[in-house]
């Protein structure tokens, strides 16, 4: 596909319906918690789209978020990413290596300036001038800087390059950062989570085809029609806590019957992410549906916050919190009251085969 | 080993999943409906957008029914819609080529939009059946 071409003309050349495209909009637009209405316009709008370059960088990262977007279903909604870009750079996935790889890039840099779309997975090293992570002799740090320079948008793609991940936790040893710690004058949008979900990046980056913009931010940066809400608040398990039903340990009647799994550590309440909707697996489930609570992964610091099987605090008044949550995000997670301790002792204490300790070391 | 039927996995009925949030579905989909009669609008409810347990879901498509009409649709994997017992109320199910269900909607309309063809590809239908005939009638007169 070149680049004049629209999505739609390659489409077509492709021999797709335009029922299938329809369908891919409608299914996209549910996933970017646009109305159902929402995707006819939107078909028309990213039909006419012409697709960018984008340079996709790796600093301090696992490939998580690599293996997250290119294992999901291809050749499915996901997979339509590489119909709707230029993917000019991206190390783990091009055949090209060593000077050609870095030729590759200079010239995606060139050719596109002001008008390609950065893609940074992995924390920034700030550590000894950055020498903690180097490609092709030079630090991330550097690398960073010279490609924003050029970029219309940056996306920050995980946790680490989101908020500093794992690479952050504590004590830091590489002096990792956020790429919005660095890079101050460019738009900026973190999609976390680790790994975060793939439709995720698909919708950002439709979203910026079909409207022209980044789509609206939270107070993270973070894109509203996916964490606009808490995995709690879209959980098919919420209507149990609403009940005051919570499983008291991994394995009693309570966890059997599907309660809410705020007692045994799930950090739902206070994390942001559309797992709850989108689900992961190919749209199988996602951890609580597997018995297991939400460990935070899309939220700051989220590897130092306390232990995974340590519940939060019981809000004095679950509605009220509620509301307070959805009006000033993540911070709400700080106001939550800590009225209700006994009841969390009281559930370490019905435990007779896993110990809560057992699980956090 | 112990043999996996040892495992004391109590086995729910679904009735003990059902968490009422369906109910609501229905009451917004008769509002819907009042609107279609009323202004001819069209509506829809995401479905995967709401929490409802997998007993919901059941309980709605039990509540919802079947009605008379029922599409399948071949594009980029198969897609099922049919009427419910509800003139008028559709359940649509998209999937991809491997099957996999990536979207479920209500639709509330005369017929889902989906299934009405665009002016482009008719325009297009009518060009290439124009062309087809020509060369029918052709072959015919070289016979």
């Amino acid at each position: 596909m070149n680049k004049e071409e629209t999505l739609l003309d390659h489409m077509e050349r492709e021999g797709m319906s335009r029922r299938t495209f329809l369908k891919y909009c409608a299914s996209l637009a549910s996933l970017m918690a646009l109305p159902p209405t929402a995707a006819a316009a939107m078909a028309e709008a990213l039909g006419k789209a012409r697709r960018p370059s984008v340079i996709w960088l790796p600093f301090q990262e696992c490939t998580g978020c690599t293996e997250s977007l290119t294992r999901s279903h291809t050749p499915s909604v996901e997979g339509m990413i590489f119909d709707m870009i230029s993917l000019d750079y991206q190390e783990t996935l091009m055949a090209a290596a060593g000077h050609q790889a870095e030729e590759a890039l200079h010239n995606a840099m060139k050719d596109n300036y002001g008008k390609y779309v950065l893609i940074v997975d992995g924390s920034v090293a700030t550590g000894l001038d950055g020498a903690y992570s180097c490609i092709a002799g030079r630090s991330n740090l550097d690398l960073l800087k010279e490609a924003a320079q050029g970029a219309a948008a940056i996306v920050a793609l995980g946790s680490c390059a989101a908020f500093g991940g794992i690479p952050k936790a504590n004590p830091n040893p590489t002096g990792a950062v956020a790429v919005s710690d660095i890079i101050k004058d460019k738009p900026i949008v973190n999609i976390s989570g680790c790994p975060p979900i793939p439709v995720v990046i698909t919708g950002v980056l439709a979203h910026y085809l079909t409207f022209g913009t980044l789509p609206e931010l939270d107070g993270l940066g973070r894109p509203k029609a996916f964490y606009g809400e808490t995995i709690h608040d879209r959980c098919y398990r919420r209507p149990f806590y609403d009940q005051g039903k919570f499983a008291k340990t991994f394995d009693d009647e309570g966890a059997r019957k599907g309660w809410c799994l705020f007692e045994l550590g799930c950090k739902g309440p206070v994390t942001y992410n559309a797992c709850a909707t989108t689900k992961w697996n190919d749209s199988t489930s996602f951890p609580i549906e597997s018995g297991h609570g939400c460990i935070g992964c899309s939220e700051p610091d989220f590897w130092d916050a306390g232990g995974f099987y340590k519940a939060l605090s019981t809000p004095a008044n679950p509605l009220k919190y509620v509301g307070a949550a959805a009006a000033v995000g993540v911070a709400a997670g700080a106001a939550v009251s800590v009225a209700n301790r006994a009841s969390k002792n009281a559930a370490k204490a019905a435990h007779e085969k896993t110990q809560l300790t057992d699980l956090e070391k | 080993m112990r043999s996996i039927n040892e495992i004391p996995i109590h086995v729910l009925s679904p009735d003990q999943m059902l968490t009422g949030q369906a109910e609501a579905v229905l009451s917004e989909i008769a509002d819907l409906l009042a609107r279609l009669l009323e202004t001819g609008e069209e509506g829809s409810i995401d479905l995967r957008s709401l929490p409802l347990s997998p007993a919901d879901r059941d309980w709605l498509d039990g509540k919802l029914g079947r009605g008379e009409v029922e599409i399948a649709l071949e594009a980029g994997g198969r897609s099922t819609l049919y009427e419910t017992a509800y003139a008028g109320v559709w359940k649509v199910t998209h999937r991809d080529t491997e099957e996999r269900v990536v979207s479920e909607f209500i639709e509330v309309s005369h017929v889902p939009a989906i299934v009405k063809p665009a002016g482009a590809d008719i325009e297009n239908a009518h060009e290439r059946l124009q062309s087809d005939l020509k060369q029918i009638t052709q072959e015919g007169n070289e016979r």
